[in-house]
């Protein structure tokens, strides 16, 4: 029976679905290294979904098809607020990393100073590298959700991790001359 | 591609550590990597730029706002789950029945699965809310043309059934007597199947209104503070939904 099938399936999407936010979540963040607005993008890419739900042809694909939506409400939101209609625009934009006092504490933390360099990243960048090594996708799977070359995939990654590089030496914190000890503990 | 000093290119490199390369060249990395003490610091390196990044975003700050925003999405989500699927009795077009304990209410699937599978003959009053947000005369006719159907099968099978149709959005121009393609029909529809109910959204009425619109409804149009109001009270009560 054709209801049941539609059932399931709108079960099994909506379950999906749910799975994926925490993943669409961590990349949004990664792009924009704001929370709130992370959680923006992710609540309009799950909308989205949901409404062109019958879009989704190939159910294996439901992966890269949500961040492909995630990257179209990115853009959006460059559109509306920022002004910036041209698409290369936008991939060259470098975000300001806003710290917080927390994230002042983090500088000293290699989870801070990683971030704070990626904030620093061209968008373009930014977007391949966190696709590629957060997400794990294949550079055909990124130059799908991004709509571009494979190629530009390619040579982005690379600047990308040679800008993190020098930018993680210059962000190091000066090592200390004292060398902790490891006590054991009986 | 850019070549370093042992002439193999960044890209090459970066495509080993991310796994992207065939078989035959990876072999190829492989037996670089090995004879080459400088390729394999390279490689260490890109690697450990990779475990970096994996870590520093491994846990992203929660929104501050989470615990109420996700609350708020997941009534939202339900809603527009509820809302994405398309009507079609044997077209293109989905059913979706949903109770508003959805998010884990597999025992409330169950039930309604359960009672779908028995067709529920009889068993009780089969109610469903249609809900129709395009002005496109061709959604609008779908809706009309199925809903009747839908009144017909029911009735000639001596079934008992109530139909809600809530219009939002350019959905509302069906239900505007100055606008809608159908008016003549939908008296006909209202005079025949006295279990058929029209319903308009107050918001989009009011955003209409704002711009100048004078909205004159049909007659025996009901008026819902949202049409998504309308929907949640009625999954609330267990109508199916469908979205046209």
């Amino acid at each position: 029976m054709k209801i049941l099938s539609l059932f399931s399936r709108s079960h099994t999407f909506h379950d999906q679905l749910e799975q994926s936010r925490v993943r669409l979540y961590r990349v949004a963040y990664s792009w924009s290294h704001d929370a709130a607005l992370a959680d923006d993008l992710v609540q309009e890419t799950l909308s989205k979904a949901l409404k062109n739900y019958g879009q989704l042809r190939d159910p294996k694909m439901l992966n890269s098809w949500l961040f492909s939506i995630l990257t179209n409400c990115w853009r959006d939101h460059f559109r509306q607020h920022r002004e910036m209609e041209d698409i290369d625009e936008i991939e060259d934009y470098r975000c300001v990393h806003e710290t917080t006092p927390e994230d002042e504490h983090a500088q000293t933390q290699i989870v801070g100073r990683v971030r704070g360099a990626v904030a620093r990243l061209a968008m373009g960048q930014r977007q391949v590298l966190t696709l590629v090594d957060l997400e794990e996708f294949s550079y055909a799977e990124v130059a799908t959700i991004l709509e571009i070359p494979v190629g530009t995939v390619m040579s982005r990654l690379c600047r990308a991790r040679r800008a993190l590089k020098e930018m993680l030496q210059e962000l190091a914190p000066v090592q200390s001359a004292q060398i902790s000890r490891i006590r054991r503990i009986k | 591609m850019k070549q370093n000093d042992q002439g193999v290119s960044d890209e090459f490199l970066n495509a080993f550590v991310d796994d992207q390369l065939d078989g035959a060249e990876k072999s190829q990395a492989f037996d670089a990597i090995e004879h080459d003490d400088a390729l394999k610091e390279r490689v260490c390196e890109l690697r450990g730029l990779k475990e970096r990044m994996r870590h520093a975003y491994e846990h992203p700050p929660a929104p501050g706002r989470s615990a109420v925003k996700g609350r708020r999405f997941r009534a939202s989500h339900l809603q527009a789950l509820a809302a994405c699927l398309l009507l079609s009795i044997g077209a293109a077009s989905g059913w979706f029945a949903h109770t508003w304990t959805g998010m884990g209410g597999d025992k409330e699937m169950t039930r309604l699965l359960q009672s779908a599978q028995r067709n529920d003959v009889g068993a009780e009053s089969q109610k469903f809310i249609v809900h129709v947000s395009s002005s496109n005369p061709i959604r609008l006719k779908t809706a009309l043309d199925e809903t009747e159907n839908l009144l017909d099968s029911y009735r000639r099978s001596g079934r008992k059934l109530q139909i809600e149709i809530v219009a939002n959005g350019g959905g509302v121009d069906l239900l505007r007597a100055d606008v809608s393609p159908y008016a003549k029909r939908i008296g006909l529809m209202q005079e025949k199947y006295p279990n058929l109910g029209f319903i308009a959204c107050s918001q989009t009425i009011k955003k209409l209104q704002g711009k100048g619109v004078d909205v004159q409804l049909l007659p025996h149009t009901g008026v819902a503070s949202s049409a998504l109001d309308q929907i949640t009270l009625r999954l609330k009560q267990d109508w199916v939904y469908i979205k046209v």
